[in-house]
This record gives C-alpha cells, sequence and structure tokens, in this order.
C-alpha cells in the first residue's frame, strides 16, 4: 500500500511543471546570479577607488608620485565627472612642502576613506622612503641599504593565523548552501497544495474510507519529498562546482566529507518536510498554505542568515539566526564547504534539524488523525 | 443487512441526524431522498465511519460501527459526490493506485473497468475526461474492492442526461451480483428508476420509509411529506 501511495506521489510532483519550476530551476538561476553578483564583495576585489589625479607640479618628484598612485591597483584612473576622488598634487608640491587635496565626491563609509588613506599613505611613504634611501646613499652606502629591510607589504610584516570560525566564504561558497536551505524550504508550497488539495476533493476521506491511516499518508508524502530534496540539494551543488565557474565566478569546491553532506541535507529535508506538513494539516486552502509558507521561508531566510551572511550580522543578530532552522542547515553546508567539515562537525546541526523535523512530524500526524476521526469536518 | 437505531450527528449547534432510525435489506437497492441539506449525505459518511456520531447504533451485514469500523470499510464503498481522484493521473494510473490500496484483484479491476465503459480512455489523463467519463471513474474507483454493500451519493449530478442514464442503468445492475445499493438523490425520478425501496428524510429525521412500488404517487408523496421546499 505504501509503494503505491508514494509512486503516486512521485507522479503527482513530476507532472506539476510550476512545481518543478520552483524546486530546481528557480534556485540554480539564484545560485548563478548571486554568485556572479556578489562575487567582487566576498573576494575583496571591491576594494578599488575611481579617481581623478591631477598634477599641478612639475617636479621630479611629483611626476614619480603620480606615477605611484597611477600604478596601484586599488585606484583606477577616470575622469574628472566620474572620479569618486580627486586627487590633486599642488603647484610646489615638493618645493613648498605642501599637501596633497583631495577631494571625496562620492558618498564613501568611513571605513572605505580609511582604507583610501591608508593605501595613498603607502604610496607616499614608499617614495618619501625612496628620497631618504637616495640622500643617505650620498653619505653611506650602508646606512642607505639598511632602508631596504623597510617594508611597507602586510605580508612581509606578518603572518596572519585566522579562527577557523572567522572563515569567510567566497560568493559560490555563501550562495550554494544558502539557496540549497532556501530552494529546500520551497517545498512547502507544492507538498501543501497536494495535501489541501487532496482533503478538498474528498481523496483523503476515500483513502481513509479504504483504511488508509494517518502514518500511511504522512509517510507516502515524506518519502519521495526527502528524495527530491537530495536530487535538488545535489543539482545546486553541481550548478555551483561546474556552471558558476563558467562566468568567471569561484568554483564551489567540497572540502569536507561527502557522507556529511549527505546526511546534512538529509537531516535538513526532514525539518522542511516536517514543517510542510505541519502548515499543510492546518491550513484550510492551498493560498492559506503558499502564503504562510512563503512567509516563514522569507522570515527563516532573513534570520537564519540566507538573504545576509551571518558573518556581517551584528552579534545580537547571529545569536538571534540561531533559533532558524536555515541556520542550522546553513551553518552545517559552511562547515563542509569551507573548514573541510565531517560527519562528527555537523553533527550538532544536523540532529537540531532532525529533532526539528521529527517534532513538527509528530504533530502533524497528531492533529491529522484528529482531523480523519472527526471526517475532515 | 444495514441497521441504523436512533442515531445522532451534529455539526457544532446544528443538528444533522435527529434520532435517526431505518433498516435496509440485503441485495436491495435502497434510495435516500431529500432536499439539500436533509442529512443524506451525512448518513452515508456515518455509515462508512467517516464522521462519528454523539448517540445511536449502527450495524452493517452484523458488525458494529464502532468495534468493526475497518472490517466494514473492508466489505463497503463510498462513492463520493465530489470527483475523489487525481487529476494528473491517467484512469489506469488512478485505477492501478486505489486498487493496490484496497487489494482489488484482476477480477475485480476489470469488471469495474467494463461495467463503466472505460476501456477506451485507460491511457487518458483523467482532466481531460467528459462531465460522464470523470464521473464513471469515480465510481469505477469504488467498485476496485468487490463491496457486499455501496453508498452512492448524489452521482449524477452535473451531468448530461445521457451520462446519467448510463450511470443509473450500471448501478442497477450492481443487483444482479447480490450487492446492495444505497443510493441518495433529491431527483424523484432516479429514485423510481432504479430503488427498490426509499426513505425520505427531512432536518435529519426519517419521514417515511417504503417499498417503491407501494408508494404510489411518489412526487405528491415527497412535497406533502417534506413541506414546499425546492430541491
Amino acid at each position: 500500500m505504501i509503494s503505491a501511495m508514494i509512486k503516486k506521489e512521485f507522479l503527482l510532483v513530476l507532472r506539476d511543471k510550476k512545481a518543478l519550476a520552483l524546486l530546481f530551476v528557480m534556485p540554480a538561476i539564484f545560485i548563478l546570479i548571486i554568485s556572479v553578483a556578489m562575487r567582487d564583495v566576498f573576494t575583496g576585489n571591491s576594494v578599488s577607488f575611481n579617481v581623478s589625479l591631477k598634477n599641478l607640479d612639475g617636479s621630479a618628484i611629483s611626476k614619480e608620485l603620480s606615477s605611484n598612485i597611477l600604478k596601484n591597483r586599488s585606484f583606477h584612473q577616470v575622469a574628472y565627472d566620474k572620479a569618486q576622488i580627486v586627487i590633486t598634487i599642488p603647484k610646489n608640491y615638493v618645493k613648498k612642502k605642501r599637501k596633497l587635496n583631495i577631494e571625496i565626491k562620492d558618498t564613501l563609509k568611513s571605513d572605505e576613506i580609511e582604507l583610501f588613506k591608508a593605501k595613498l599613505l603607502k604610496d607616499i611613504v614608499s617614495l618619501k622612503l625612496k628620497i631618504i634611501k637616495n640622500r643617505l646613499m650620498e653619505f653611506s652606502d650602508e646606512a642607505a641599504m639598511a632602508l631596504d629591510t623597510v617594508s611597507l607589504d602586510s605580508a612581509n610584516l606578518f603572518d596572519i593565523k585566522y579562527n577557523k570560525n572567522n572563515d569567510i566564504p567566497n560568493s559560490t561558497q555563501q550562495s550554494v548552501p544558502s539557496w540549497i536551505v532556501f530552494g529546500m524550504f520551497f517545498m512547502i508550497t507544492p507538498i501543501a497544495t497536494v495535501f489541501i488539495n487532496e482533503r478538498k476533493q474528498n481523496t483523503l476521506s476515500r483513502l481513509s474510507s479504504m483504511n488508509v491511516s494517518a502514518y500511511a499518508m504522512t509517510l507516502s508524502k515524506i518519502v519521495p519529498y526527502l528524495v527530491i530534496a537530495q536530487i535538488q540539494a545535489w543539482i545546486m551543488i553541481g550548478v555551483g562546482m561546474y556552471i558558476v565557474p563558467l562566468f568567471d565566478t569561484p568554483a564551489l569546491a567540497i572540502n569536507g566529507s561527502v557522507l556529511a553532506l549527505i546526511f546534512l541535507s538529509f537531516s535538513l529535508s526532514v525539518s522542511v518536510v516536517g514543517l510542510a506538513m505541519l502548515i499543510a494539516v492546518n491550513a484550510n486552502t492551498t493560498e492559506q498554505a503558499s502564503t504562510i509558507g512563503g512567509i516563514l521561508s522569507i522570515l527563516l531566510g532573513a534570520i537564519g542568515g540566507v538573504m545576509v551572511p551571518k558573518f556581517i550580522m551584528p552579534h545580537s543578530m547571529q545569536l538571534l539566526a540561531n533559533i532558524s532552522p536555515m541556520s542550522w542547515g546553513l551553518d552545517g553546508f559552511l562547515d563542509i564547504f569551507l573548514k573541510g567539515g565531517d560527519i562528527v562537525m555537523v553533527l550538532n546541526e544536523s540532529l537540531m534539524l532532525l529533532l526539528f523535523g521529527a517534532i513538527a512530524l509528530g504533530i502533524s500526524i497528531v492533529i491529522l488523525k484528529y482531523k480523519i476521526k472527526q471526517g475532515f469536518e | 443487512m444495514v441497521k441504523v437505531s436512533n442515531v445522532v450527528k451534529k455539526y457544532g449547534d446544528l443538528i444533522a441526524l435527529d434520532h435517526l432510525s431505518f433498516e435496509i435489506q440485503k441485495g436491495i437497492i435502497f434510495g435516500l431522498l431529500g432536499v439539500n441539506g436533509a442529512g443524506k449525505s451525512t448518513i452515508l459518511s456515518v455509515l462508512n465511519g467517516l464522521s462519528p456520531i454523539e448517540s445511536g447504533e449502527i450495524e452493517v451485514f452484523g458488525l458494529d460501527i464502532k468495534k468493526d469500523i475497518e472490517k466494514i470499510r473492508q466489505i463497503s464503498s463510498i462513492i463520493p459526490q465530489n470527483l475523489a481522484f487525481y487529476d494528473k493521473l491517467s484512469v489506469q494510473e488512478n485505477l492501478d493506485f486505489f486498487g493496490k490500496i484496497q487489494n482489488a484483484t484482476k477480477e475485480n479491476y476489470t469488471k469495474a473497468i467494463e461495467i463503466n465503459g472505460l476501456k477506451e480512455v485507460l491511457k487518458q489523463r483523467a482532466s481531460t475526461l467528459s462531465g460522464g467519463q470523470k464521473r464513471r471513474l469515480n465510481i469505477a474507483i469504488g467498485l476496485l474492492n468487490d463491496p457486499k454493500i455501496i453508498y452512492f451519493d448524489e452521482p449524477t449530478v452535473g451531468i448530461d442526461t445521457k451520462s446519467r442514464n448510463e450511470i443509473l442503468k450500471s448501478i442497477k445492475s450492481y443487483k444482479d451480483f447480490g450487492t446492495t445499493v444505497v443510493y441518495t438523490s433529491h431527483y424523484l425520478n432516479e429514485i423510481e428508476f432504479i430503488c427498490d425501496e426509499v426513505a425520505i428524510l427531512s432536518h435529519g429525521k426519517l419521514v417515511t420509509q417504503e417499498k417503491v412500488s407501494e408508494a404510489g404517487n411518489l412526487e405528491k408523496q415527497f412535497l406533502e411529506l417534506t413541506g414546499n421546499q425546492d430541491d
């Protein structure tokens, strides 16, 4: 009996083109768009400024400074009207020891301005060191050579060892797990729609008159959607690994255990199916289920770090994120993709997801049994 | 034999069945006649254990509805007024699915298809069937467990005259297999055409129960007994 019900459920979802688009096409497109669009934000390549440089001083030193600024990869020379920042080397800059004139035309954040200042300062200090070195060479080669040991490159000055928890994902590593998690929650709509339609058309009542229990009805929903969720997750991973790199964006790498990935995505799908069933047995109409499912997904996604990455959230919001099952799933995926996590590493998240799903399914079965007993009145 | 004794069923404050009692003999076609809201669909749900009752006793072929509901469901079948099957599945897939749920034999499966004239449309998606074909599929699903008793809840609602006559003829033929049929309708001519016995319900109460052949002018009786309620 169960196998017939599972087969029926598969056929219904496979023939629902809208559901298939919702479950597979939409998350895949989102992964592609978000990964490409956010590429520079996550890799830090966006730390560059459009500058317009004017040199009103004819000295060799000011010419060298101009050249250094133009060579700096953080500055892009553009026309005055397109510049975020205008740098002017004033007349008599060297002779009268004048300051550079900086005009900030664009609205920049204070940390961006500080970053610009640091980059420019590095160019100026490098040049001044070179001038000092040349002067020193007139007196002592040895003293002048000592200045070569002075480096302004942070990589030569300090080694940074990052705490694993501070690892920041690239755009693909962030968007693939986010959309696996969020995309899986899209299943709420087709699960609830099929279930409510069955109830409205008296099919559930008919099945009930054929001695089909609430357990069998629930189990027949769980199994196909667990399988669909796994297919969905692996398609999203495939998009991250093979499609996203075609757009000059970092490919997704599974640094951790594949077994852990399967375990985590299974646990996540249990929680999603549980929530979907809970909504399905309580909603009266498909519209109601879609609205509740949609709002819940968006809220859990917003809180859980799907829309805004958790690492850029304030501490209080990061704590709040922990109440969302999407956050548990996302943390687990990031552990696997980013930190080379294994089953032990994602055990907490997976168990929480399984527990959430089991509780939701348990409540759904109790409500469904009650409704069957009352004849879906 | 079906025995309904003093059954009360409420929906909130509304009394749907008010101390209802009647008996149905084995192998007959029994009509339940009444206007909308008389309690016809409710009694069918109750007889199949789909709707709980407040009080009263029900016995179906010697089985107590409170104790033996699973056994009762194995020997009975309800054909709901709504089309309770899956639009996205073909006729064959629907019959396969409901057949497997009820452990239908190949013989029952073939019989359900033949009686309802579905052989030509087996591969067709249920959503593309005509109104009459959909009704027949709805009925065929109910025959898959070879029931001893079938409850029809207004199976001819919303279909054309030709399909209606075909369905009525096929229902009449179930008697030949020894099946007991309970048929609800608010169409007098249908009851007169297929039923052996009729019970008229009004506001959840039994107004009268008699053999159709002895009922005389059923329409007159129906209007007199139920008042001037239109159908």
